[in-house]
């Protein structure tokens, strides 16, 4: 790496061969002509760098690493046994229906049968319109192993949860894996998605997950992202989600585990009368890296679109959060709402807060608020003077600032789950590093 | 129970008590009054353990026991209870949790079990009756958008759940009606008893008119500048500080 940042080429991009050694190799099936196509724009284009404002505080070094690593040994490496009795257990954990990406292969033995008169399943090919406008969707496009295209049907409640669970596992040697899901909920339907993130092994991990999703008129939508991988992982992810007229969806993401994590949350409103709250959690220990990036795109109005996020960062971590609101020409009646709070426990650790608002339309209605801050002493003193000791009343008041957004977690089910993670979270925060 | 011993106490470059003593025993009642300024709060949030504050000199003990050698939350155990001239809005914190988890830590250290869900329900209910509280409140984040009353009410509560020894009321009738007044008053009234002890820190000799003191005390220039009996705090509130201030200086 030292040769990388002393030569600092212009473009940094994967050993072109070895690239599209893999590329063929998985090009066996469909659809090749979109992976061709999308490899010839990531070698062009290559990794984002520090010097893009979207990638200024994430630094994709350790994960260009790993990936190089893993196309050097790709065609003679079998895939590692699973940890099944991790997958068992997030499976347990919910009544769901699961499809499971291990490494990022589906995994039909441990996915449910998703198809019904109200779901179609089918695989990603040269016909399926998918997102491949940025790097890393292009890498993921032509790198990826299995492609699903989840399709709810028109009018169609589907009450039971879809989860995706993407589980990666490496024991011996460097992985990376690439899955993508193009969901599409038509008019007039509603579904519940979970977006769960899990790994295990000790050697290196990069996941590259592209979740495309398109809402129809008047369809709505309820999702959930945990993401609670082992320290060895690395992740980007990106979920866009385009809304039709009177669509509506309610999304709250959860970030606790992993190295080095970046989210993408892209929600385009393109019709009238749409509805978007999104949501999220952050907690940092360590020396993990967490970066939240969101964009809504406010083409139509009227639309509301509300987003808060919430930060705990300790030890020697680093999160980002960066809300991007963009309420194009035209879109009048535009209510764009974005929050974003973090309490910093440890003055080693470091939060990069950012909102941004770009308005272009007349009558529109904005609001946005950052703050950073430490445990409020008064509050601490009142619980102490109530018989809480001091630890446990940091302990409190912690869990108060994340149970407040952790409560908009629109999938009722998983809100025990997420707080028993969320308690064994903290349980590691009290442990070293809290200021 | 209290005894206070020419405690000086000061924040940043400001003296504030000067050699205060005050002793108070079980089964009293003190009422402690004095202007704007004059160091009330400072006494009651040095007693509860504020470290806010720095004490420069003098001793107070519970029961023979140095207090400075206790935290806050030792304190709370042993039986002190201070009721916020401010109550802290803490939200993200359930009533009820706070409620169940101080009177847990308290019975933990007489040695007794936590309190059964069912029988704190019961509890908290009939407590919030006689107070006139909505139970609503039990389940809203500890004085979230709580009104001034509603907060002082809310201390009562916890006062009442706790059945402190020694109980500290710093202001809990300012900004009440006299319909919360009342209630208010008939909760202090309901923890008398001749093993605990009650200092109420007011302003106005209203309260007393509810909850009758032994003794009245006015604290002036940093120490107790003359205590007597309630027909005190009624010349007080004829005369104003005045005059204590002028016997003090003389
Ligand atoms: N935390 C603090 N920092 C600085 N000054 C303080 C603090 N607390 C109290 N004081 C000052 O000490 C004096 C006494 O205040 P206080 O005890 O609140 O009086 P009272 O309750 O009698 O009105 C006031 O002059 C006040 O400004
Ligand atoms: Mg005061």
């Amino acid at each position: 790496m030292g040769s990388r940042s002393s030569q600092r080429m212009s473009v940094i991009s994967l050993q072109p061969d070895a690239l599209s050694r893999v590329v063929a190799s998985l090009s066996g099936e469909t659809p090749s002509e979109l992976r061709q196509r999308a490899m010839q724009q990531f070698i062009k284009r290559g990794f984002p760098t520090t010097r893009d404002e979207n990638w200024k505080y994430s630094d994709l070094s350790n994960i260009i690493d790993i990936s190089e690593r893993w196309l050097a040994q790709a065609d003679d490496a079998p895939l590692e046994a699973l940890d099944e009795t991790q997958i068992r257990e997030i499976q347990a954990s919910i009544d769901a229906t699961w499809l499971v990406f291990a490494n990022g292969h589906l995994h039909e033995e441990l996915s449910s049968a998703l198809t019904t008169a109200a779901i179609s399943v089918t695989t990603i090919d040269d016909a399926t319109d998918i997102s491949i406008d940025e790097p890393l969707a292009d890498l993921n496009a032509a790198l990826m192993t299995d492609g699903i295209v989840i399709r709810i049907g028109e009018n169609k409640r589907i009450e039971k949860p879809v989860g995706l669970l993407f589980v990666d596992r490496a024991a011996s040697r460097p992985l990376t894996s690439h899955a993508r899901v193009v969901v599409s909920l038509d008019s007039g339907s509603s579904a519940r998605f979970i977006e769960y993130h899990a790994s295990s092994g000790d050697a290196n991990h990069y996941s590259n997950v592209v979740i495309d999703v398109t809402l129809g008129n008047g369809a709505e939508l309820d999702y959930v992202r945990i993401q609670n991988r082992s320290r060895n992982h690395s992740q980007t992810q990106r979920l866009s989600v385009r809304l039709g007229k009177d669509s509506s969806i309610r999304h709250f993401g959860i970030d606790l585990g992993g190295v080095f994590t970046r989210n993408d949350l892209n929600i385009d409103i393109v019709a009238a009368g749409v509805s978007a709250e999104f949501n999220g959690l952050y907690i940092g220990s360590d020396k993990q890296h967490i970066d939240n990036h969101t964009r809504v795109d406010h083409r139509v109005g009227p639309a509301t679109s509300v987003q808060e996020y919430r930060g705990i960062i300790s030890g020697r971590s680093r999160c980002v959060w960066n809300g991007k609101a963009i309420v194009h020409k035209g879109a009048d009646g535009s209510d764009a709402t974005q929050a974003n709070h973090n309490l910093l426990l440890s003055k080693h650790s470091e939060i990069n807060a950012k909102p941004e608002l770009e308005i272009y339309a007349d009558e529109v209605k904005c609001a946005h608020g950052t703050t950073v801050g430490q445990l409020n002493d008064n509050a601490l003193f009142y619980l102490q003077t109530r018989g809480l000791d001091r630890q446990e009343a940091k302990r409190v008041l912690t869990r108060a600032f994340a149970t407040t957004v952790v409560e908009k977690s629109p999938i009722v089910e998983l809100r025990q789950l997420i707080a028993s993670q969320l308690e064994a979270r903290l349980d590691e925060l009290d442990d070293g590093d809290s200021a | 129970m209290l005894d206070i011993t020419n405690l000086e106490v000061r924040t940043g470059d400001t003296d504030i008590l000067r050699g205060l003593s005050l002793s108070v025993k079980a089964g009293e009642v003190h009422a402690i009054m004095g202007p704007n300024g004059s160091g009330k709060s400072t006494l009651a949030q040095v007693i509860a353990g504020h470290d806010a504050y720095e004490v420069t000199g003098g001793s107070i003990t519970f029961n023979g026991n140095d207090l400075f050698d206790l935290e806050p939350e030792e304190r709370a155990r042993e039986g002190i209870f201070l009721g916020f001239q401010y109550p802290v809005e803490i939200p993200g914190v359930n009533n009820a949790y706070l409620l169940k988890a101080a009177m847990n830590a308290r019975r933990k250290h007489q040695g007794l079990p936590e309190i059964d869900a069912f029988e704190f329900l019961k509890l908290a209910r009939e407590k919030m009756a006689t107070l006139g509280m909505d139970p609503k409140f039990l389940n809203r984040g500890v004085n979230e958008g709580f009104s001034g009353g509603e907060k002082k009410r809310n201390e009562i509560l916890q006062m009442a759940m706790l059945e402190p020894r020694l109980a500290i009321l710093d202001e809990t009738d300012s900004g009440l009606d006299i319909d919360a007044m009342k209630a208010v008053a008939g909760g202090i009234n309901a923890l008398r008893s001749p093993d605990r002890a009650i200092i109420l820190i007011t302003h106005y000799q209203r309260l007393l008119e509810y909850v009758e003191p032994d003794f009245v005390h006015v604290l002036s220039e940093g120490r107790i500048a003359h205590s007597g009996d309630k027909s005190l705090a009624l010349k007080l509130e004829e005369q104003g500080y005045e005059w204590v201030r002028e016997a003090a200086s003389a």
